[in-house]
């Protein structure tokens, strides 16, 4: 059996989502156990590693009870980063599935934010040399703005990443898949199914413009996630509440009985083989 | 790094802080020190009262080991317990002791979180027999405004705020059943984090709504959450440490 896999970073904006998104991610196997779901793969996230086991307490003790996560900070340096084991086993017609195990590292929002203001500072500047390390094989980008302005900003903030991406000498082997954030939102929702088309082409048309132009096609893929997903197949309300918060709002599960994440591993398994899954995984 | 415990005089502070050490727990327990302990050294059985905080020391600091349950387990949380007397707010009270304002601000600066225990306002207690005791609503709204002044431009750095609007029994109409639709129930059996924030908002802290989303808005990462609270009910007065529980906890 192939042992794919490799260090893969989760990086984005402030409030983009990062954490939840993991927290879901580490989670997720526990829950579909307890709800006897069934689908074409399957992800193992070992609770016996310490920062597995806390942030799937934090998805227990948060998500699913209407709270959300705290902002992952720079303060403690690149040696509290918390780095995530996932293995994602495919589902194969009468194969076993190659077992793909992932180390997923949650950085802090605030480096990207300050990319843009150019208040980068030594510390900032220790995380993104972690995170274009040669060992590191693809970066998930999580973009969660659709409305006007986001554009300008991400473009501003990309370019100057992968102007670090070139210093790093990692242009032409990094896969990045860049993803829009919190798709469970009614305006977005639709376009979910292709999500280059018509979420990337039509909202963030600068952002994505600047990666065609920089990145070999083979090393950039778009996604949709939406890690509280909608109600239900017949009723695509978003399961989300938003609430005032520092950033204009926060939002939190509404309906954890109705739990159901959309798009959460295909950009994985993607960043690790190169392959998409459908886009629903 | 601790939680702090502030609040204006006779906002009931010292009294919540002893009955939430009762035996008598659902979810949160106070590991030590014990019940009585802590009735010795703030209650006046005298007076049959609790002792008014000493006005000459800015804060009264108190190591209390708690044990919250989660459905996740048992969490112990260690509480740096600051208890602040009333006149420390007042400028007289600064003036005349700058050295331990300093400490107190220092205290402060370096916690976690803050718990702000309020009384309510006049106008919230409509048969209470002595509610000429508490202040207006708009006196309620000034000083809340202080302390939305006070967070935003002293405490850039806390992440959680609980406002607690204490003496619950005294404004709430039909008191049990608002703690039981309140009450800590996980598993969906009863209202989230979230509801709940919004419940309590809306019913209760309404007059000062736009400046709770103000110090929402103009701290960073800063989560602030609004609870009822009052000696008599169990569950209400445990609800703040729950919530602490889940992001403090170790």
């Amino acid at each position: 059996m192939k042992d794919l896999g490799g260090n893969i970073g989760v990086i984005g904006p402030r409030s983009s989502g990062k954490t939840t998104y993991l927290a879901a991610l580490a989670y997720w196997p526990e829950r579909k156990l307890e709800r006897k779901q069934k689908s074409a793969f399957e992800i193992e996230s070992s609770d016996e590693l310490e920062a597995n086991a806390k942030i799937i307490e934090k998805a227990k003790e948060r998500i699913l009870e209407g709270s959300s996560f705290e902002p992952t900070t720079v303060a403690g340096g690149i040696d509290d980063l918390d780095s995530y084991m996932f293995t994602i086993k495919v589902k194969r017609f009468l194969r076993p599935p190659d077992p793909i195990n992932l180390v997923a590292v949650d950085y802090p929002g605030e480096i990207f934010n300050e990319l843009v203001n150019g208040e980068s500072n030594s510390l900032h500047e220790e995380f993104i040399e972690k995170c274009l390390r040669k060992d590191v094989k693809g970066l998930l980008i999580l973009l969660p703005g659709w409305e006007r302005g986001s554009d300008s900003f991400y473009e501003q903030m990309i370019r100057k990443f992968l102007g670090l991406m070139d210093s790093y000498g990692r242009m032409n082997d990094l896969r990045l898949a860049v993803a829009m954030s919190k798709c469970e939102r009614g305006e977005i929702w639709s376009g979910r199914l292709d999500p280059e088309i018509d979420l990337f082409n039509m909202h963030l048309r600068e952002t994505t413009a600047v990666l065609r132009k920089k990145l070999p096609r083979k090393n950039l893929e778009f996604f949709a996630i939406s890690t509280f997903g909608v109600l239900s197949r017949n009723n695509p309300r978003p399961n989300r509440v938003d609430e005032i918060g520092q950033e204009g709002v926060n939002s939190v599960l509404r309906e954890p009985n109705e739990w159901r994440p959309y798009g959460m591993i295909a950009p994985l398994y993607w960043l690790s083989t190169g392959k998409r899954l459908s886009a629903d995984v | 790094m601790g939680v702090i415990y502030i609040g204006d005089r006779f906002s009931g502070k010292t009294h919540l802080a002893m009955e939430l050490a009762n035996p008598k727990c659902n979810h949160v327990k106070v590991v030590s020190p014990s019940y009585d302990q802590l009735k010795s050294m703030l209650y006046d059985e005298e007076n049959s009262s609790t002792k008014a905080t000493d006005a000459a020391k800015s804060v009264y600091q108190r190591f209390i080991q708690l044990q919250v349950t989660l459905p996740t387990g048992n969490k112990q949380i260690s509480v740096d317990w600051l208890d602040t007397p009333g006149e420390i707010w007042r400028a007289s009270w600064r003036e005349d002791n700058p050295k331990e304002w300093e400490d107190f601000m220092q205290n402060i600066r370096s916690s976690e979180g803050v718990l702000l225990i309020m009384s309510p306002y006049r106008e919230s207690l409509d048969s209470h027999p002595e509610k000429d005791l508490y202040i207006t609503q708009q006196q309620w709204i000034n000083r809340f405004n202080r302390w939305v002044d006070f967070f935003r431009h002293e405490c850039p750095n806390l992440r959680h705020i609980l406002i607690c609007l204490n003496k619950a029994d005294l404004f709430c109409e039909e008191f049990s059943r608002e703690a039981g639709k309140l009450a800590y129930k996980p598993h969906g059996a009863g209202m989230n984090w979230q509801q709940r924030q919004s419940y309590v908002c809306n019913q209760y802290f309404r007059p000062v709504l736009p400046s709770i989303e103000e110090i929402n808005r103009s701290i960073r990462g800063l989560s602030v959450r609004c609870f009822i609270t009052s000696v008599h009910e169990r569950s209400l007065l445990e609800l703040p440490w729950i919530y602490l529980a889940t992001f403090l906890a170790t």
